[in-house]
């Protein structure tokens, strides 16, 4: 038997997603009456109306044969970890040296292997960042991990 | 103002040096990032606008348009040269522009492409100030009845008339809603989803969530993909010019395509992708030859580069008359907007014509810059196309970075860029579309605080929603729409069962054997 298991998947997270949204804000928030909306009603409607469409997704799926997706598993992770690092360094050691480490993880997962073509690249990004947002926008950020 | 005097009050502002020179930098960079695969209109657009906190608004919007119907232009030409589409609006331009490009035909195949996008955008901007000046004034009627009956009928229309599976694209115009939901309730001041964390109380960052969705989740998918394509031959200026009989070919398709698109675009929901897919079965249907569509047919470019044109130009209708936006790319443009304290509504033709017409003048002024320039720098953007995406996404991911942070100066709405983007990611791989997930998220609070309003004023009574004659209109539009919608998935899911049946019942048969 074949079977749409990303759809089925899928289908079956955003129902669920949408019955915990509903139970959520039926739970803490106030409904109100269709006269005078509460905080709440908004919510629990929505949340109703994507476990509906969850489920039509879902049971659809079912009897239907998939096509599998092929997943960038690497690329995404790179990129993520790229991101957090920014995130995690900014504050702490300002735009050039996080701009730096974060082009060379982000190009790590390119799909050309080698140093000497990231250090290239990572020298000339870092220079186009610090030129574009700390010489022309004047953006106020740390520039270097000293200068907080 | 009547138009011409409006016109030339928006040609006054649109010629201002700094306007001038940021509408010309949004087209150059618009035409960029639609040549190259990988990065869309809608990632430029968010990159750019934590920087127009910096810049004035009318610049700052006129930026922000020139990047979008930029962007039109230059998606062509990876689609003819590569078959690979810089935009989604420009994937129809692959069936005829790359056979000819094999055909050594690729000069021409640009030309057309740039002039029928030209002509596109011109009359799409005598389109735009005929309608919005018309839809100002009805929308005068309207209250909070009608924009919530409109703006429910504008994602209905945007989840199920575009293409993919409907019930995904509610799906995900819902989720978005929700996502809306978070942060502070206006009208009672409940804190709603933030579960303590202090940075959501104003809710889920715009420029975050679009990041997330457009830019962390397509260079994720794009490291791959766009390197793997050779790069193109070199195209001279005199491979562009066509012949007297190719030029004859493509009035007809320009004109259908400009009208098609002029019309989509300007429908609530609707947008420049599914013009440019409906002007391409238009033109094949009425053609003496449809067997040569797909072989490297004028008729297959002009029409749909128009349609996508027009339609990106009317776009700007219901965005500026009613404040609703009809496509995602429109929805940022309304959040730049607001971002600037100016709300797009009826009033605002009267209220700020300085920014209506400024904006009106510019469309024209961009793009016969883009014309102009475009032809002579084709050999330039097609050089461009040999820059591999490795030396592009890490500078993106930086960009993204520092904008989405110096937006409120946290780290916190970068770490939700990562969440974003990855879950993006995952849902672009199953097909949900993330633009409908950004629509839904930008009219979430709009539709809920009309819905509240129209029904505190009816005392409760959901009859007003039928009573009122246009708000009924769009009540009836959404139901028909829903209904018509439901009818073809089903009866598809029974044919498409149907023949899972019959391929299964001989293999049955030789099971018992």
């Amino acid at each position: 038997m074949q079977r749409d298991y990303q759809d089925l998947l899928w289908g079956a997270i955003l129902a669920l997603f949408g019955l915990a949204v509903a139970a959520y804000a039926a739970a803490h928030y106030e409904i109100g009456s269709l006269r005078r909306m509460g905080p709440g009603f908004f919510p629990v409607v929505l949340g109703v109306i994507l476990t509906a469409l969850g489920g039509v997704i879902t049971v659809s799926a079912w009897s239907r044969a998939g096509v599998p997706q092929p997943f960038a598993w690497r690329e995404g992770m790179g990129v993520i970890l790229s991101l957090v690092v920014f995130a995690v360094l900014m504050p702490r050691l300002g735009i050039v040296a996080t701009t730096a480490l974060t082009t060379l993880i982000s190009s790590s997962v390119a799909p050309r292997a080698g140093v000497s073509w990231r250090l290239v690249l990572c020298a000339a990004v870092t220079l186009l960042t610090w030129a574009v947002f700390v010489l022309a926008l004047d953006m106020t950020i740390p520039v270097w991990p000293w200068s907080r | 103002m009547n138009t011409l005097e409006g016109l030339a009050h928006g040609l006054s502002v649109a010629l201002q040096p700094s306007v001038l020179v940021y509408s010309l930098f949004g087209a150059l960079l618009g035409t960029f990032v639609g040549v190259l695969p990988g990065i869309g209109a809608m990632a430029a657009i968010t990159l750019l606008l934590p920087i127009t906190y910096y810049i004035s608004s009318e610049a700052a919007l006129v930026m922000l348009a020139g990047v979008y119907y930029g962007a039109q232009y230059g998606g062509a030409v990876a689609s003819i040269l590569l078959r690979l589409p810089g935009t989604p609006q420009s994937a129809v331009t692959t069936l005829d522009g790359y056979p000819m490009a094999q055909q050594g035909r690729a000069g021409v195949a640009l030309f057309t492409s740039m002039i029928s996008s030209f002509s596109g955008s011109m009359l799409g901007i005598v389109i735009l100030v005929l309608l919005a000046g018309w839809l100002a004034e009805v929308a005068t009627m309207f209250g909070a009845a009608e924009y919530a009956a409109m703006m429910i009928m504008g994602l209905v229309a945007a989840a199920t008339v575009g293409a993919g599976s409907p019930a995904k694209s509610l799906a995900m115009v819902v989720a978005g809603l929700i996502l809306g939901c978070v942060g502070t309730d206006v009208n009672s001041g409940a804190q709603r989803f933030t579960f303590g964390q202090t940075q959501l109380l104003d809710g889920i960052n715009l420029v975050a969530l679009a990041m997330g969705l457009f830019g962390v989740a397509e260079v994720i998918a794009n490291i791959r993909k766009a390197d793997r394509h050779g790069p193109p031959d070199r195209i001279s200026l005199r491979q562009l010019v066509p012949q007297r009989h190719e030029l004859r070919k493509m009035i007809a398709p320009i004109t259908r395509g400009t009208t098609l698109g002029g019309f989509f675009g300007a429908l609530p929901g609707t947008g420049s992708t599914i013009s440019s897919f409906l002007s391409y079965a238009l033109e094949r249907r009425i053609s003496r030859h449809p067997e040569r569509f797909g072989k490297g047919e004028i008729a297959g470019i002009a029409g749909p580069e128009a349609a996508n044109n027009s339609a990106a130009i009317t776009a700007f209708v219901p965005t500026l008359t009613l404040g609703i936006p009809g496509d995602p790319i429109m929805a940022l443009m309304l959040g730049a907007l607001v971002i600037h304290g100016i709300q797009p509504g009826p009033m605002m033709l009267e209220a700020r014509p300085d920014m209506f017409w400024g904006l009106v003048a510019s469309f024209g002024i961009g793009n016969l810059f883009l014309l102009i320039l475009n032809l002579p720098l084709i050999g330039i953007w097609v050089s461009m196309l040999r820059i591999p995406f490795r030396w592009l996404y890490p500078a993106i991911i930086v960009f993204i970075c520092l904008g989405v942070y110096s937006v409120r100066g946290a780290t916190f709405d970068i770490a939700m860029v990562a969440g974003i983007g990855a879950i993006g990611y995952l849902l672009a791989l199953a097909s949900f579309s993330p633009a409908m997930l950004l629509l839904g998220f930008v009219l979430g609070p709009l539709i809920e605080t009309n819905l509240r309003r129209a029904l505190l004023i009816s005392r409760g009574d959901p009859m007003v929603f039928i009573e009122r004659p246009i708000a009924c209109l769009f009540v009836m539009a959404t139901v028909a729409l829903v209904g018509f919608t439901t009818i073809k998935a089903v009866s598809r899911n029974r044919a498409a069962r149907r023949q899972i049946a019959a391929a299964a019942a001989p293999q049955q048969e030789d099971d018992r054997t």
